[in-house]
């Protein structure tokens, strides 16, 4: 699979999780190979917000549990330089570029303990939604590489993570229910039912094996389907095939 | 109120023709500074404003408050001769796929919020209105990924064609965005208005501001 065609595949897996923890878990999944390992992502507090309230406005959270705690307590968000980069940017960008411009002492402690908690580098960005609310996303890790083409993956497939949990949210979170496959990708889902490979089924339609791919993942992600046995299923059960 | 007109029927309306273009360049010649369509008459038209395109003008207080451009993709279109770095592989085409150019809302309409403004979904609710009952259930939209957690939030179903790209200080990306009835009900939902928002016809002369 190509690189483009796994991006796609995890955000067709995003668009499946159920809960908050899923959903952080599949993106953690995807960006643990960069050593991205901890994920923040929730509203911005005003300053001054009471230390007891500012759980109120996570939206998904795998961080570690003694930094979340010092973090609230010592009320670092008002000092973070990430917290107030993301707040004069529009665009991603990598913690390390943040805490190159200017940090002061409180910043310094800030990153300085956050490096305790194998939290050297990261990726962090923010969102605003359609009422104007800013949400800030922020994974984070001890050791953390990436290209630039890996970046803009990342962050998109992030913008993914955090739509399907704003979904969730808004309680009916229930996604477009109509689907449409093209003939294509019908006759290759008929196909699969059979039994037949991907090689196989290139071999009966005549086109190439890797378009007879591409015709069954985009029909599993339009259909939802984490696997093509699932896909099979579901087309059967809406009677598509 | 939103109104959907073809090239030949917006220069039917001088007055509207030129309200459109004028909005155009000052949004994205002069606030984006897209400097290589800039004409430099103060009109922004370009190869695409050709018959087969559609234009949805929002008109407030007897002004354009809003615009897009529908464009099929039946025919070449931005993303096949423009933003050809913008997709992988082959870009959906078809009938029931149009893609959605020069999403603009002019400055005074823009509520000083952070949010998308009321001109802004309206343009929204109108795409999606004006394509259901045409069999037109998915466009093509070249925006800034921001964009995808909007559309996530109004229940469309999006999808990257591509990665996204930074053109000057702007990053891009291409998605497709599909629709359904429970979309357009949960743009309402959201706007809190349902009526209808797409009319018939043209609208009054533009800089006549109506009583009210």
């Amino acid at each position: 699979m190509g690189h483009f065609d796994r991006t796609l595949a995890y955000i067709s897996d995003l668009q499946q999780a159920d809960t908050p923890d899923a959903i952080a878990e599949k993106l953690l999944g995807v960006t643990s190979a960069f050593g991205l390992t901890a994920l923040m992502a929730g509203t911005v507090p005003q300053p001054g917000t009471p230390t007891g309230r500012q759980k109120d406005h996570v939206l998904l959270c795998d961080w570690p549990v003694e930094w979340l705690e010092r973090y609230v307590a010592r009320n670092y968000v008002d000092h973070d330089p990430i917290v107030s980069r993301m707040k004069q940017l529009q665009a991603p960008f990598q913690w390390r570029d943040a805490s190159e411009i200017k940090v002061d002492h409180d910043g310094e402690v800030v990153m300085g303990d956050a490096g305790e908690f194998k939290l050297k580098d990261g990726l962090a960005f923010p969102l605003v939604t359609l009422d104007g609310q800013i949400v800030m996303v922020s994974l984070g890790g001890e050791q953390v590489e990436m290209s630039g083409l890996e970046f803009g993956m990342i962050s998109l497939v992030s913008t993914y993570a955090i739509g399907r949990a704003m979904q969730l949210l808004t309680a009916e979170g229930r996604v477009i229910d109509h689907i449409e496959l093209t003939p294509r990708e019908r006759e290759c889902l008929k196909w699969a039912a059979e039994g037949k490979s991907e090689w196989e089924i290139s071999q009966i339609l005549g086109i190439s094996e890797h378009t007879s791919e591409k015709h069954l993942l985009n029909a599993k992600f339009k259909l939802g389907a984490v696997n093509r046995v699932q896909a099979v299923a579901e087309a059967i059960r809406r009677g598509y095939i | 109120m939103l109104y959907a007109l073809t090239t030949e029927e917006l220069m039917q309306r001088p007055d509207l023709w030129e309200a459109v273009h004028r909005l155009r360049h000052r949004i994205f010649v002069e606030e984006m500074g897209w400097r290589d369509i800039d004409r430099g008459d103060g009109l922004e038209i370009d190869q695409f404003d050709h018959e087969e395109a559609v234009h949805h003008v929002v008109i407030r207080n007897g002004e354009v408050a809003g615009y897009q451009r529908m464009l099929p993709t039946t025919r070449p279109h931005l993303l096949t001769e423009v933003l050809t770095d913008l997709f992988v592989d082959e870009p959906p085409s078809g009938e029931n796929v149009w893609e959605l150019t020069r999403y603009a809302v002019a400055p005074g309409f823009r509520d000083g919020r952070r949010g998308v403004s009321t001109v802004g979904t309206e343009l929204i609710a109108g795409f999606v209105e004006w394509g259901l009952p045409r069999g037109v259930n998915q466009v093509i939209i070249e925006f800034e990924p921001m964009w995808v957690l909007r559309a996530l939030q109004l229940h469309f179903l999006a999808r990257p064609l591509g990665y996204q790209r930074t053109y000057g200080r702007q990053q891009v990306v291409a998605t497709l965005l599909t629709f359904n009835e429970r979309t357009l009900e949960v743009v309402r939902e959201r706007r809190a208005h349902h009526a209808p928002v797409l009319s018939r016809g043209y609208p009054d002369i533009i800089g006549q501001r109506q009583a009210s």
